[in-house]
């Protein structure tokens, strides 16, 4: 009885000798933001190994920008600035008064693309389904803009939209601009254009700190909607402005043997972005699960198209937008 | 009113007909219950670094249902105690520019060996099934912006009661621990998202096996129970200090609650004594 007493007594101190679970903390401070930003991304950023980016050199560089008495700008910029070194979009620093980012994966190329000519397609009577808008074009091709992934569109908006172009020879996904959104949306506008279950590509993720520290990579299918599904030819127009969701959705199209990529290569934009935080609060946005293509060819860096157009200048003046033609005479051979 | 009045002595003589077939020390111990609702506020200390490197502090509510009883097991020096507790946070990041909001219900049911050291003190140990379900949401967040905590621990849990007169006003003193041993615990790997398990399906190794040396818990209660004009109230402490380091994602939650709640000790009667009641004067 008394052995048993003593053990319970015993329990009851346990509590002393439980560890606490905590994560080192870093000084809101100049030198401590900057090395908690730099831990950041050292321990879960997913390219630094295919971008060839040596990050501990990175931090003997940067480091020394850092001084203690330094403005909240400037801190900001030499942050950015290092953060510009892995050529990604998805990757963001921002508080409430600015954001850094990397946007010269459309910024240094063509656009390919003008809002105003592409409205003169559209005209005034188009009609939109979710996110969708789309209007069947007088040579009996259908058309669709879809401008942002983060713009819902249903199985059911689909359904109409294929529905009324049923009469059409082919139809053209316009996804130019589109700079990403739900990856959802990009499953369920592709599902209707696939009659069986398709490879398209994989996923992996970050399991530990090492930068080549991945999971197994995970096969990705789209399997067929159960709605109405098309079964002529399609073409996608693309540019240097198709990022992220945008980009996956190109990649799971051009599985499918009716579909042809038109225009200038994707911007890219493959790895999942998750978001930490700073001492100071400031917010990081990084990749953190890279997508594949079905080869498990990185995508990171875009798409090239399977037939590449520009939008010239002269069509530009004549109010005619070469994509859309071009894709408009393929869609007739 | 005179058919009131007859009405009301014979419900009287049917009740003191039952409780006088068995005098008050013959009562079915294990049918008396005590039962305390409370409700609290208090401190919480949050991190998760699948959301965020920072810990986020603010305010917790809770609200707790506990019911103890002595059972039939070992000579009637077994009792089961069944508590449940469900809390909402609102917390901030050190430099007040984000917030996030934190749930969580646990439930804990299992059964205590009484060693009785005197009339006044006894201690209790035994053993307790402990489940959580609750969730950490980062209003800031883009793609990760919501981390589950989910998981089921088998607990060692001992207590200590002890009853005493403060100026001849009777109190009842207990401090309780409980400490997870072995468990289940969901979690995703470090960089993996919700995406990935729950619309791509793949959940392999997000459930883990746990114990001391990656979910080190522990659940105390200290509680006092004093008269108050015809009604007994509890005044409980509750630190409630949950972590786990699992697929490189730390988390804790601190919580420090002041609870307050009035206990009631209830008898459980056989469905056999209630029909002895007349319907029309049955509560059902």
């Amino acid at each position: 009885m008394k052995r048993k007493i003593a053990y319970i007594i015993l329990f009851f101190i346990l509590p002393l000798f439980v560890g606490c679970v905590d994560e080192d903390s870093y000084d809101n401070t100049p030198a401590g933001n900057f090395e908690q930003l730099w831990k950041i991304m050292d321990e879960k950023y997913c390219f630094f190994e295919y971008k060839h980016v040596n990050w501990d050199s990175i931090h003997t560089v940067y480091s020394k920008l850092i001084i203690p008495n330094m403005s909240e700008d400037a801190l900001f910029e030499v942050m950015g600035n290092m953060l510009s070194l892995l050529r990604d979009g998805h990757v963001n620093l921002s508080y409430n008064g600015n954001v850094s980012r990397y946007w010269s994966w459309y910024e240094d190329y063509p656009r390919n693309f003008d809002e105003s000519i592409k409205d003169l397609y559209l005209g005034t009577d188009y009609r939109i389904a979710g996110g969708l808008d789309y209007k069947i074009l007088t040579d009996n091709i259908g058309y669709i803009y879809y401008g942002d992934f983060s713009s819902t569109v249903s199985n059911s908006n689909i359904d109409r939209v294929l529905s009324y172009f049923s009469i059409c020879n082919g139809i053209i996904i316009d996804v130019r601009n589109n700079g990403g959104g739900s990856l959802s949306n990009s499953t369920t506008l592709a599902s209707h254009f696939t009659n069986k279950r398709v490879h398209t590509g994989y996923i992996r993720h970050k399991t530990g700190t090492g930068h080549n520290d991945f999971s197994n990579p995970l096969a990705i299918y789209v399997d067929p909607a159960n709605g109405i599904r098309w079964q002529k030819k399609v073409i996608i127009l693309t540019n240097r402005h198709c990022f992220s969701a945008t980009n996956d959705f190109v990649n799971s199209m051009r599985c499918f043997p009716n579909v042809i990529q038109l225009g200038d290569k994707t911007g890219g934009g493959s790895g999942m972005p998750f978001t930490s935080e700073l001492p100071n609060g400031w917010i990081v946005r990084f990749s953190a699960s890279p997508y594949y293509d079905a080869n498990m060819n990185q995508i990171e860096f875009g798409i090239e198209p399977d037939v590449y157009v520009e939008l010239s200048t002269e069509d530009k003046l004549n109010g005619k937008d070469t994509l859309i033609e071009q894709a408009r005479k393929l869609l007739k051979e | 009113m005179k058919i009131r009045i007859v009405l009301l002595i014979i419900t009287a003589l049917i009740i003191s007909n039952c409780l006088s077939a068995e005098k008050l020390d013959s009562l079915h111990v294990n049918r008396l219950f005590n039962r305390c609702v409370s409700i609290g506020a208090g401190y919480s200390n949050i991190l998760d670094t699948y959301l965020s490197t920072q810990k986020y502090t603010g305010t917790d509510i809770r609200i707790s249902r506990e019911t103890m009883r002595l059972t039939k097991i070992s000579s009637g020096n077994v009792s089961l105690q069944n508590f449940f507790q469900a809390d909402l946070s609102y917390t901030h990041n050190p430099v007040d520019n984000n917030n996030a909001f934190a749930g969580m219900m646990n439930w804990d049911y299992g059964l205590h060996y009484q060693f009785r050291l005197s009339d006044k003190l006894k201690l209790l140990a035994g053993g307790q099934s402990d489940m959580n379900l609750g969730f950490v949401y980062n209003l800031h967040n883009s793609n990760n912006p919501a981390s589950v905590r989910a998981y089921v621990n088998l607990d060692a849990s001992g207590m200590a009661i002890w009853h005493f007169n403060l100026k001849k006003v009777p109190m009842v003193l207990r401090y309780q621990l409980n400490i997870p041993v072995v468990g289940v615990m969901f979690s995703p790997e470090m960089g993996q998202s919700y995406y990935e398990i729950f619309t791509l399906g793949n959940s392999d190794g997000v459930i883990h096996l746990t114990s001391l040396h990656n979910q080190p818990s522990v659940r105390q209660l200290l509680s006092l129970d004093l008269p108050l004009g015809s009604q007994e109230l509890r005044v409980s402490y509750l630190a409630d200090l949950q972590q786990s380091h699992i697929n490189g994602i730390k988390t804790h939650t601190y919580s420090h609650v002041l609870m307050v709640g009035f206990v009631k000790s209830l008898y459980s009667l056989h469905r056999k004594d209630v029909n002895k009641l007349p319907a029309f004067l049955q509560v059902y």
